[in-house]
């Protein structure tokens, strides 16, 4: 259905382009009255659920953007979910300090060691790339377990405090849910402006071409670093808040699987867009809650739906939500004068 | 730092990229042998030799790609054999490739975006949060690309994802996008081939436009109706400079007719 | 520390590190004839040695029986992931990235489906010579971890007589270096792949019936054994089969050491450091060639 944009003046009050964006607005305006009424009619058990789609969407997005935008395969989410997880355990239960100040502390640590470890691995490329991360997520794993000082090893941190937000405590699955998604809302707006910069330019370029990015002055090897620094951040910030939610974390939590999820997450929602993620992250939380009955079935499930995601919907979820988007409101031809 | 008294190097002034007894091997194949070469500065230098002759090796040391064995090569006067890629590109030398290397994933109108990108400054913080600056500099590199496609005639096609283009195009491209940012070395690896006749008379024309706005151009070539357009003409067999001159006098020289056009 | 001990760790160092090596030995022979990196090589061991588990459970089958038959369920899972994984994704224009994923799934998978059907003990499996130990300077290694270690050799040596020797080595290799060309003198490249992953999981075959008696089989032994394997055929060159049992070894005795010296704990943060390193100080000689920039 394409339709010849009206192009007289004084039809132009409708042309497909307003027509489009109106749908948008509504389809987006429905949405959040969608999300700000969820949490009053569904039940603590699925707000849960919900609470931790938005923090697997979180530590997702990293890798989301890190596969997507620099096809690079990374395992090692889990590293940095779990050193932000220990970070606000050990600093809120051992120190007493502020949730925020252990957030902080985490993501520095994540930072930095994303940065070190980043940057000799970073120079491998396909395979090799992949399986250093996934060595990496086992080296994580078994330090935790080991450095049971810090981490508890198997038997873990408890007691760890809830967030306080100018005096609420986010006690309840209903709290954290207003408190965790309007983040995640925040986060993504970023990585969406991100994406579409002069540095998104330079990502993608780098991803079809880096030799040729290379040339046109696309420091590829610090940008890759950059990214997986900026990955490492969010699987951090994921981490410590899931640790304030929940307050108690163990080595469970950050094992190669939990590394899987995460990839798992971004495959099946599509790397290619910013809003992919949060499919995927839908779909790690709630399917393995729907077949819970059933016993340990959804790691076969989640095996299963990663091969035929990766043979047969490239681009995921969310590719094929903006291919069923763009079908039902192709972008109208720009108009003749004005810039896109 | 002393300067006028003893200059260290004897680099005529007009000389922008001097290329001095560069040798490289892989394994025991013997590509380049001592090879000298001088680009003048907004000159059209033209490279020419038969396949596996080494041209596209010498470009790949030029451009950073392959550190040479032996020798060194100097750009604006100073030796750039241990500078990366992108500052060489940062400091005006550009390439393009043998086969070539559009973004696929990426519209023509995108791909030239991002050819932009030394042109801007914006960290990425100010570009996650979409500064006024950082929106200020795309807009520039949007508008700088509308441009670019205007002129080379990519217009019909900016929207089009530059993976499905034809192969022409793709060149084009290659060289619309490497021209974008104002280099002043532009070197092209064979951008005739593959193009019909049309394309390559508006190469030509292209080349010649660019250069005359003070473009130095390092072109590589079979073609010789393309070769027409270089003032000097270098011509490269079995990795040694056999001759280097205007491309009339090589073309007459019975070494270079021997070897190359294998008269 | 006693030399005992010392010996002991030694002895232990040296077959896992024929373990590891028949793993990246597998690997290596995937990626010598499709160029793909099979993350499942381990799995493929898991697969072997549930099969021999079930069949001398089960059916009571004299060992040997029952390892033949964990080998060839190895190959049959090999012969399934390259029709049902490897192939699809490539004829879809799938990128590395996409088959390293695809066999990273069909890790996961087998993985899960152990646990689905084992749930998370381990279980334990009869060896050859049973349970005895010969002694060798004070310290003991078990029957079958010399069998483990002859056959490891004779595997090795048989592979590379196949590859040298027999026509059908030949066209594999052939098939891989150069498909077009292999395809105009006729050989078969599509079936020369699938026998590649059938050759690669017989191998990992081996190596599953071989290690289960010593390690007991548990659903997540794959990926480390892949990761492991993997070590291995890196320090042996990836191209080069024969190199993977040396890489083997040698990660076999640093891990050994790691356990005299440090803490068994600490002996996969090793392992996995060692990769990490060794593929960081080879980038360009991973795959034997050099990559080439445009042309
Ligand atoms: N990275 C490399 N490794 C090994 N040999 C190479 C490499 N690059 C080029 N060669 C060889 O060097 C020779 C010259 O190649 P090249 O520079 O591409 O020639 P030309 O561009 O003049 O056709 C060829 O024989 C080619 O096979
Ligand atoms: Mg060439």
């Amino acid at each position: 259905m394409s339709v010849e944009p009206i192009r007289a003046p004084a039809a132009a009050l409708l042309t497909h382009r307003h027509l489009r964006r109106l749908v948008g607005a509504t389809l987006a305006l429905a949405g959040i009255a969608i999300w700000a009424a969820l949490p009053q009619v569904l039940s603590r058990g699925t707000v849960d659920l919900l609470v931790f789609t938005a923090l697997y969407a979180i530590a997702g997005l990293g890798v989301a953007f890190l596969l997507g935008q620099c096809g690079i395969v990374s395992l090692a989410q889990s590293v940095f979910y779990g050193i932000g997880a220990y970070a606000t355990a050990y600093c809120c239960t051992t120190w007493g300090w502020p949730w925020y100040a252990a957030l902080v502390i985490g993501m520095v640590i994540s930072g930095a060691t994303a940065l070190v470890i980043g940057w000799p691995v970073l120079r491998l490329s396909g395979y090799f790339l992949a399986l250093a991360t996934l060595a990496l997520a086992t080296i994580g794993h078994v330090l935790f377990l080991e450095w049971d000082w810090l981490t508890g090893g198997t038997l873990g941190v408890g007691g760890i405090p809830q967030i306080s937000l100018f005096g609420l405590v986010l006690n309840t699955p209903q709290k954290f849910y207003y408190f965790i998604w309007p983040l995640a809302a925040l986060i993504y707006w970023l990585l969406y402006n991100l994406l579409h910069s002069r540095s998104g330019y330079a990502m993608r370029a780098m991803r079809d071409a880096p030799a040729a990015a290379l040339v046109l002055g696309i420091d590829v090897h610090k940008l890759k670093v950059r990214i997986f620094v900026l990955s490492a951040l969010l699987g951090s910030l994921a981490g410590s808040l899931f640790a304030n939610y929940v307050s108690f974390v163990s080595v469970d939590s950050f094992g190669v699987d939990r590394a899987v999820s995460f990839l798992l997450l971004a495959v099946v929602g599509g790397a290619q867009s910013v809003i992919g993620p949060l499919f995927g992250a839908a779909f790690v939380t709630l399917v393995p809650n729907l077949l819970s009955r059933v016993g340990d079935v959804h790691p076969l499930l989640f095996a299963g739906v990663l091969v035929v995601a990766v043979i047969f919907l490239p681009q995921g979820m969310g590719g094929l939500v903006t291919t069923l988007w763009r079908r039902l409101w192709p972008p109208a031809p720009p108009a003749p004068g004005s810039g896109t | 730092m002393t300067r006028a008294d003893a200059p260290l190097t004897t680099t005529p002034s007009s000389a922008l990229l001097e290329v001095r007894a560069v040798s490289k091997s892989f394994g025991g194949l013997h590509v380049l042998r001592a090879v000298d070469l001088t680009i003048a500065r907004g000159s059209i230098t033209g490279l020419i030799g038969p396949n596996g002759a080494g041209k596209s090796t010498l470009f790949n040391i030029v451009s950073g790609f392959l550190a040479p064995d032996r020798g060194d090569v100097i750009y604006h006067g100073r030796p750039i054999g241990r500078i990366s890629v992108v500052d060489r590109s940062r400091a005006g030398l550009v390439r393009t490739f043998q086969t070539p290397q559009v973004f696929g994933h990426l519209t023509v109108r995108e791909n030239l975006v991002a050819g932009c990108h030394k042109l801007g400054r914006s960290g990425m913080l100010a570009d996650m949060l979409g500064l006024p600056l950082a929106r200020r500099e795309l807009a520039q590199m949007q508008r700088r690309a509308a441009l670019t496609a205007a002129r080379f005639s990519l217009e019909p096609v900016a929207d089009v994802l530059a993976g499905k283009l034809p192969v022409g195009q793709q060149r084009l491209l290659e060289l619309a996008r490497a021209a974008i940012a104002d280099p002043e070395l532009l070197c092209l690896d064979e951008p005739s081939s593959g193009l019909n006749g049309d394309e390559v008379d508006q190469l030509a024309r292209m080349l010649t436009q660019l250069n005359e706005e003070g473009m130095t151009v390092f072109l590589v070539s079979h073609d010789m109706e393309l070769m027409g357009c270089a003032a000097t003409v270098n011509v490269l067999c079995f990795g040694e400079t056999i001759a280097s001159g205007p491309f009339a006098a090589v073309k007459a020289d019975p070494r270079v007719r021997e070897a190359y056009l294998g008269a | 520390m006693t030399t005992t001990l010392f010996i002991q760790s030694l002895l232990a160092g040296l077959t896992n590190g024929f373990v590891y090596g028949l793993i990246g030995l597998g690997i290596s022979v995937i990626f010598r004839g499709t160029r793909v990196v099979n993350a499942m090589q381990g799995d493929f061991a898991l697969v072997a040695g549930i099969a021999a588990c079930l069949a001398l459970d089960w059916l009571g089958l004299p060992i040997a029986v029952g390892f033949l038959g964990g080998i060839i369920a190895g190959a049959l899972v090999g012969w399934a992931v390259e029709l049902l994984l490897i192939r699809p994704t490539q004829a879809r224009g799938g990128s590395e990235d996409s088959l390293l994923l695809v066999t990273l799934g069909g890790a996961f998978a087998v993985s899960a489906a152990a646990l689905l059907y084992f749930g998370r003990d381990s279980r334990s499996m009869p060896g050859f010579g049973g349970n005895r130990s010969l002694d060798v300077f004070d310290a003991a290694i078990r029957v079958h971890a010399v069998w483990l270690i002859a056959i490891a050799i004779v595997v090795v040596v048989a592979l590379r007589l196949f590859y040298q020797r027999t026509p059908l080595g030949q066209s594999i290799l052939a098939a891989s270096i150069d498909p077009e060309g292999a395809a105009t003198i006729g050989i078969n490249v599509p079936r020369m792949r699938t026998l590649t992953f059938m050759l690669g999981g017989a191998v990992g075959g081996v190596a599953g019936v071989l290690v289960s008696p010593l390690i007991t089989i548990h659903y997540e032994m794959g990926l480390l054994l892949t990761l492991k394997g993997f070590t291995a055929a890196i320090v042996g060159g990836l191209g080069n089969p024969f190199g993977a049992i040396m890489g083997g070894l040698l990660l076999g005795l640093v891990e050994a050491m790691a356990i005299v010296f440090v803490s068994s704990g600490y002996k996969d943060v090793i392992a996995m450091s060692l990769l990490i390193l060794i593929m960081i100080a080879m980038p360009n000689g991973l795959l034997g060639r050099r990559g080439r920039v445009g042309g």
